[in-house]
């Protein structure tokens, strides 16, 4: 993808772990130290039991697809020279979903609840995304 | 009896054609809404005593004007009204300004409110610019936008979900559009009226897949406004009062890749609580204005609101259930497929139709003998699911 005009994530003081995490590859979440819930996106507390001890923990990056779509037309302005691309509900082996978009294969080779996992794109100085490729067998 | 069933009732619509009118400006949409809305009801304006303007997208200075009591001033009712007050929740606003207004006539708080609502999505911004407007509002800027997520992905998102599970076809999806726009064709003050087919809607280009341009909805200019009242000042009005007998609401989400089912959404509750407090069933229903700003909208509602069996709401649609003449009569006004999406007013022209149905005011298109409509709508990414159930008697 061409990176030089893309939105960055909007930042919130609290979900500065999972920014360093990505920066240094690793697809960090939350685990409720409390109730032992999984969480992502990152809370300021656990949206289970509303327990404010959280810890971070590397997930495993492994997940199947619950959705996708193929973005063919009418993408926004700083997507549209990424057309066709492939953006993704994953969920993750731990139990959390996040958006995404699926690389590394042609998107018409997509299905859901295919097996993927992570890999990571950088897209400045400051921000990497983690995104999702076809499981390695 | 439940907390609203009967209790409070709309007595009169007002709405402008929908569509592209550059030189219309929004004020005059609102203007002429609720002008027609207070002459509908033959109440007298200055009988207004809340005003309940939503949200306007096209522009942050005219969404402020409404805010600030704008149309108070121009319907001269200075001095007179007692609240000037923005409910706003982008297509569900319409649910929650139902729900806010019926609960402040019910304790007596209100005892007339007018609700409003008005856009220039089709000429008040540029094409690109309403593509770029709906990929970030209510899409989170931390964990959905740098992906290039936008409107029609995330329609496309729910569509792929919703046909893996059911087994819903792409015939099934493009044939809503066939629906809405059988009924749009006897609406005059709907965008679209030339009848279309299920092959063209299949031919019309792909946005995002299994999206096509024509299961997306039409950006518009429009407005239009209605005006609730307690029962029994309602009975005075009118021979047709338009009765809220139940609604629910359920929010499922912020961030729509949250949402841990798309294929339901949070309709199932939502229509669970609209049909305990009415005392009805969805085989009571006798039209189902289901919000549509895509088509597989309308086909999860059908199937959570109980309307139709699991997986069964695509083959339901394509058999002609839902057109003019059919067993369930299916978002009559054309919806936002068909009539326009005028942002908030989306939802707001799905239950000004509702009103109209059941006042038997819905002329070439009127339902016969309708008694009982189930109206939804949802906001933002979908985040909620509402539900209202009216009649024009209280069963
Ligand atoms: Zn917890």
């Amino acid at each position: 993808m061409d990176t030089s005009t893309k939105p960055l994530p909007s930042v919130n003081s609290w979900t500065k772990p999972f920014w360093q995490g990505v920066r240094e590859e690793k697809l960090m979440i939350q685990k409720c130290t409390e109730c032992g819930q999984p969480i992502f996106y990152p809370r300021m507390c656990c949206p289970f039991c509303f327990s404010d001890q959280i810890e971070w923990m590397e997930a495993s990056g492994r997940g199947r697809i619950y959705t996708y779509t193929i973005v063919r037309s009418n993408a926004p302005s700083s997507f549209i020279a990424d057309m066709p691309f492939v953006i993704a509900v994953v969920r993750l082996e731990e139990g959390v979903q996040m958006l995404s978009n699926i690389v590394d294969c042609e998107p018409t080779a997509v299905y859901c609840e295919m097996p993927v996992e992570v890999t990571f794109e950088k897209l400045s100085d400051e921000f990497t995304l983690p995104k999702f490729r076809p499981a390695q067998a | 009896m439940g907390k609203l069933k009967g209790k409070t009732a709309i007595v009169g619509i007002g709405e402008v054609p929908t569509g592209r009118y550059h030189e219309r400006a929004a004020i005059v949409c609102a203007i002429e809404s609720c002008r027609q809305a207070i002459l509908d009801a033959g109440i007298k304006k200055d009988e207004i005593d809340f005003i309940i303007p939503t949200g306007s997208m096209y522009s942050s200075p005219y969404n402020t004007e409404m805010c600030t009591s704008r149309i108070v001033e121009e319907l001269g009712l200075a001095r007179k009204s007692t609240a000037n007050f923005q409910v706003f929740s982008g297509g569900s606003s319409t649910g929650n300004i139902l729900k806010t207004a019926a609960g402040l006539i019910a304790t007596g708080l209100a005892k007339n409110v007018l609700c409003v609502h008005s856009d220039k999505l089709a000429t008040g911004i540029s094409a690109q610019g309403g593509i770029d407007l709906f990929s970030t509002a209510g899409i989170s800027a931390e964990w959905e936008v740098p992906f290039g997520m936008h409107y029609s992905a995330i329609a496309a998102l729910t569509m792929q979900r919703f046909m893996f599970e059911t087994g819903t076809t792409a015939e099934q999806l493009a044939s809503v559009c066939v629906s809405n726009r059988k009924w749009a064709e006897l609406n005059p003050n709907a965008m679209h009226r030339k009848p279309i087919t299920v092959e063209e809607v299949m031919a019309s280009k792909m946005l995002s897949e299994p999206l096509h341009a024509k299961e997306s909805n039409m950006l518009a200019d429009g407005g239009s406004a209605f005006i609730i009242t307690s029962a029994e000042r309602a009975r005075d009005l009118t021979d047709k009062p338009v009765y809220l007998l139940g609604e629910g609401s359920l929010v499922t989400h912020h961030v729509f890749s949250q949402d841990t089912d798309l294929t339901r959404l949070g309709f199932v509750e939502a229509g669970q609580a609209a049909y305990k407090e009415a005392g009805l069933t969805p085989e009571d229903m006798d039209i189902a204005e289901l919000y549509d700003s895509y088509a597989v909208y309308q086909l999860i509602a059908l199937e959570a609101l109980g309307l139709c069996g699991r997986g069964e709401s695509g083959e339901y649609v394509q058999s002609g259930h839902t057109w003019p003449g059919g067993e369930l009569p299916m978002t009559t006004n054309g919806g936002m497929l068909s009539q326009g999406h005028t942002g908030a007013g989306g939802s707001f022209a799905i239950l000004v139709e509702t009103v109209r149905q059941l006042m038997g005011k819905a002329g070439e298109r009127q339902v016969p003998g309708a008694r009982f409509a189930i109206e939804t709508s949802t906001g933002g990414t979908y985040m909620d699911s509402h539900a209202a159930i009216f009649g024009n008697i209280i069963p």
